[in-house]
């Protein structure tokens, strides 16, 4: 017996022999929990929902929801007899009913349970009032998507799991949508699995995420923790979100770079005084400092609407990335000189 | 793994392919049994006959098929002139006339003193018109009939490929200057080539199993040989031999057409991109030879053995009076309820068997085991013979099983289900082909068992398919003719087999009556699908 919602223990998820990912552990403690998986395409993450949902047999390990055992190597509950439901990526509504049929399907299982969460609320918070008396033919891929979604949550299962569920949907009330579900998923406390390669979705959404390479679930953990502290290279040049710079540790609280100098913070990990480092270095952790005497080229300018992200080039050719609020009061231009501000304090020290 | 994968579904599907695929390894099996002297005299006789006149009977209807086919599907397809939705599906009405009716006809009214002879001696009065009037009997009586029988299969394929085919292929051709000639050997042609191999394919298969149009213009070839061997020297051995030899001579053409296309795509994805193409509008001299093409193959095709036959049911009354046709209708919608039904839920069955258990073991045996349409009737029909008599003597002893299987409405049946699964099964896997698995794996986990799914969801969504699928087996079940006369129980009658009767005997304007139901229903059948059989 657990006491854990969701146990999976040890399962190899295999789609084919390249495509497989290779014993993997993860708990879900608490009903309503939402779990985000990340990690980059054909990697294997759809696999793991599919099995989840019991439309792949495992050969090892075993998973258990709610205190039952649905698969093991001898053991497979039929995915109709598990109560979990998903939401394909692809459109899988069935093509001979109009979108509102379709819904009802969901709706319809829902039924016993006579759970409160209501048709209409939901078609119209998904933006697909206007198609419900089309067939899937008749409409654009976001909105079979959401449509999809919209009969996963009306089913309202033991587990929900959404294979990139927002993948197709309009960039303008794709936000909108996103808190909207995360407020009926916590409310109706559905316990959700969700895969996603849009890690701000992940890092939203998400009780917790877990990263996915190299056939193994590499780090699962808050998404604070997920972001700010990886627990593996593979991972940092995943989330993409920062470089490694070589560094000689030189004391309990501080670095030096040959290019940036010392730098100083809270080691999440303890190194010997003396020890070469591989430094994680984000793009929120220089500041920069036009009176500062520390200078860097720039080499090129990316303007993300709240920010800009800076690449500036070392000494020793290294290119690190730099935040600055898109208010700032001037730009710099490529090949002009950039001040990053002294002394470099980094809140929490990341090495490897 | 494949025991994971067993299933009331798995087995179902099993079982249904083991029986499909029976005869086809009878017909395999002969390689390794001992044949009658009969073999000997054959090799030394008349065995190069059968492969020259099957080889050339099979070229000049490729070839002849090709050319009407191609042709008109290309011109109704790019061109508009006056006529052309009228041509775009009464082309396919040819589908209703069996070729060996169609030899009925070209005879009659091409021998002496037939009805082109009468229609001179009424036009110009009395003359030694018979030396002037060509005779299309023997192997271009045969061509000319199975080829204007069958093109429809070229046709109709051929047109639905041109009717996919994207406006933005021709507006490339166009933007590398092409010509309209260049443009249709270089891209309008070879992105149709799957779909005229298909129909050449299904042509081949049907023109080296035909039996009754060659066995009319006294042709030898592979067909009549295993008749030959069956019926006159009694060696079932060679008459299996035979077929298998015919067997690998297919398998070899699809093979050798795959390994020349290599790896090459012929469609582009359905989703995006799109462009429906601009018909041209033909002018002038351009105008009329199209329609010239059209009319002149609808005429041949369709109008002229209609007409032949009609002109001899009115000129000779007597035969249609002497016709039972309550008994000759209902006898055929006996045989095509009861075939049609069966089919339809076994093929079903076994479909949904394969999909649901993903087992490529099982898909391989289907595929095995609806190659069984390229086996002649005759033999499929003897092979079902020799097994039950075989089953009877050796497995019960005499246990009697005969009378119900041999002779009956129930063997003729099952006979009829072994020959045209391929035809059952490849229209449900078609059907099935446009359902995404996902949706399947929705139903599921919206907690829909299998059978619920394939009730709720998969029949539902099907039944235009199921319906288009029953109508094409009737329009073949009403049109067979070997099987229906070996199978049938004494004194039962189609229309098929009373107008091949009178035929055999001579007595060809006795066979225009029951031919010219034959067409009729036939044409009823094409007539109401013909919007399903164009559009997909």
């Amino acid at each position: 017996m657990t006491k854990n919602f969701l146990e999976i223990d040890n399962v190899t998820f295999t789609a084919s022999a390249q495509n497989k990912v290779s014993n993997v552990s993860l708990t879900i403690e608490n009903q309503g929990d939402i779990i985000c998986l990340l990690g980059p395409s054909g990697i294997g993450k759809t696999t793991i929902l599919r099995t989840i949902a019991g439309l792949v047999k495992i050969n090892s390990g075993k998973i258990v929801l709610k205190n039952k055992l649905l698969s093991s190597k001898d053991i497979h509950v039929e995915p109709e007899d598990r109560n979990i439901s998903m939401a394909f990526q692809d459109n899988s509504l069935f093509p001979h009913y109009n979108v509102l049929e379709n819904i009802k399907f969901g709706a319809e299982r829902n039924k016993k349970k006579k759970k409160g969460l209501n048709i209409n609320e939901i078609i119209k918070f998904l933006h697909i009032d206007h198609v419900v008396d089309k067939f899937p033919h008749q409409i654009s891929s976001g909105e079979a998507q959401r449509a999809s979604l919209a009969r996963s949550l009306l089913s309202n299962p033991d587990l929900l799991l959404l294979d990139e569920p927002l993948s197709n949907v309009d960039q303008s009330f794709k936000e909108e949508i996103q808190v909207k579900l995360k407020q009926i998923l916590t409310e109706q406390k559905i316990t959700t699995i969700i895969v996603t390669h849009d890690s701000y979705e992940a890092f939203y959404l998400g009780t917790k995420c877990g990263i996915i390479l190299d056939q193994q679930l590499k780090q699962f953990d808050d998404p604070y923790n997920v972001y700010h502290f990886p627990n593996s290279v593979e991972v940092v040049n995943f989330l993409n979100r920062g470089i490694l710079i070589p560094a000689k540790v030189t004391g309990e609280n501080s670095l030096e770079n040959a290019d940036l100098g010392t730098i100083t913070g809270d080691f999440i990990k303890h190194y010997p005084k003396g020890s070469e480092v591989q430094l994680l270095l984000q793009p929120e952790d220089l500041e920069h400092d036009d009176q500062s005497n520390l200078k860097l080229e720039v080499v090129d300018r990316k303007f993300r609407g709240t920010n800009f992200i800076y690449t500036l080039k070392t000494m020793s050719n290294k290119l690190i990335p730099v935040f600055v609020h898109s208010h700032h009061i001037h730009q710099h231009e490529v090949d002009e000189k950039f001040g990053i501000k002294r002394p470099i304090n980094i809140d929490h020290i990341v090495c490897f | 793994m494949e025991f994971r994968k067993i299933n009331i579904w798995y087995v179902s599907s099993l079982l249904i392919s083991l029986v499909v695929a029976a005869p086809i390894l009878t017909v395999f099996s002969s390689f390794f049994e001992t044949t009658g002297n009969y073999s000997l005299i054959l090799k030394n006789t008349f065995l190069y006959d059968y492969i020259y006149n099957s080889l050339i009977l099979l070229i000049g209807v490729l070839f002849l098929t090709f050319i009407i086919g191609v042709g008109c599907a290309y011109l109704v397809s790019f061109y508009n002139f006056p006529g052309v939705n009228f041509f775009k599906w009464s082309l396919i009405l040819s589908f209703a006339v069996p070729a060996y009716i169609y030899a009925y006809s070209l005879t009659a009214f091409f021998e002496n003193y037939g009805t082109a002879f009468s229609i001179l001696k009424n036009l110009f009065g009395e003359g030694n018109y018979n030396s002037h009037i060509p005779k299309f009997d023997g192997m271009i009586g045969a061509i000319i009939s199975i080829s204007f029988s069958l093109f429809a299969y070229v046709y109709v394929l051929t047109r639905t490929s041109f009717h996919y085919q994207s406006q933005n292929l021709i507006e490339l051709g166009k933007n590398l200057g092409f010509s309209k000639k260049r443009s249709f050997f270089k891209i309008i042609l070879p992105s149709a080539r799957p779909a005229i191999v298909a129909g050449l394919s299904l042509v081949a298969m049907e023109t080296l199993s035909d039996f009754g149009s060659v066995s009319f213009f006294g042709i030898s070839t592979f067909t009549t040989g295993i008749y030959n061997a069956w019926i006159s020297f009694d060696d079932l051995t060679l008459a299996n031999r035979l077929s298998f030899y015919l067997l690998i001579f297919i398998l070899g053409l699809f093979v050798l057409e795959n390994f020349s296309r290599k790896k090459a795509q012929y469609h582009s994805p359905s989703k995006g991109g799109f462009k429906s193409k601009s018909v041209i509008n033909l002018s002038g001299y351009k105008s009329f030879l199209a329609f010239s093409f059209c009319m002149l193959v609808f005429t041949i095709s369709f109008l002229f053995p209609v007409i032949q036959m009609l002109y001899w049911t009115i000129l000779f009354p007597k035969h249609l009076a002497d016709l039972d046709l309550v008994d000759l209708f209902s006898n055929t919608v006996i045989l095509v309820i009861l075939s049609s039904c069966l089919l339809i839920a076994l093929a079903f069955i076994s479909n949904y068997g394969n999909r649901v258990s993903k087992s490529k073991f099982l898909e391989a045996l289907t595929t095995f085991s609806i190659s069984g349409y390229a086996i002649p009737g005759i033999i499929l029909a003897v092979a079902f013979i020799s097994f039950i008599s075989w089953f009877d003597n050796s497995i019960l002893g005499q246990g009697g099983i005969k009378p119900i299987f041999i002779g009956s409405i129930l063997g003729l049946v099952l006979v009829y289900f072994i020959r045209f699964y391929s035809l059952a099964s490849n229209g449900i896997k078609s059907g099935y082909l446009k359902i995404n698995y996902s949706i399947d794996e929705s139903a599921y986990l919206l907690g829909y068992s299998k059978f619920k799914t394939f009730k709720n969801i998969h029949v539902p969504y099907l039944k235009n398919s199921i319906l288009l699928i029953g109508i094409l087996l009737a329009i073949e079940i009403i049109k067979e003719l070997p099987i229906t006369l070996i199978m049938r129980p004494f004194n039962f009658e189609t229309f098929a087999t009373k107008a091949y009767i009178y035929a055999s005997q001579d007595l060809l304007e006795a066979a225009a009556a029951p031919s010219l139901f034959l067409i009729t229903i036939a044409s009823f059948f094409i007539l109401i699908t013909s919007k399903y059989i164009l559009k997909d």
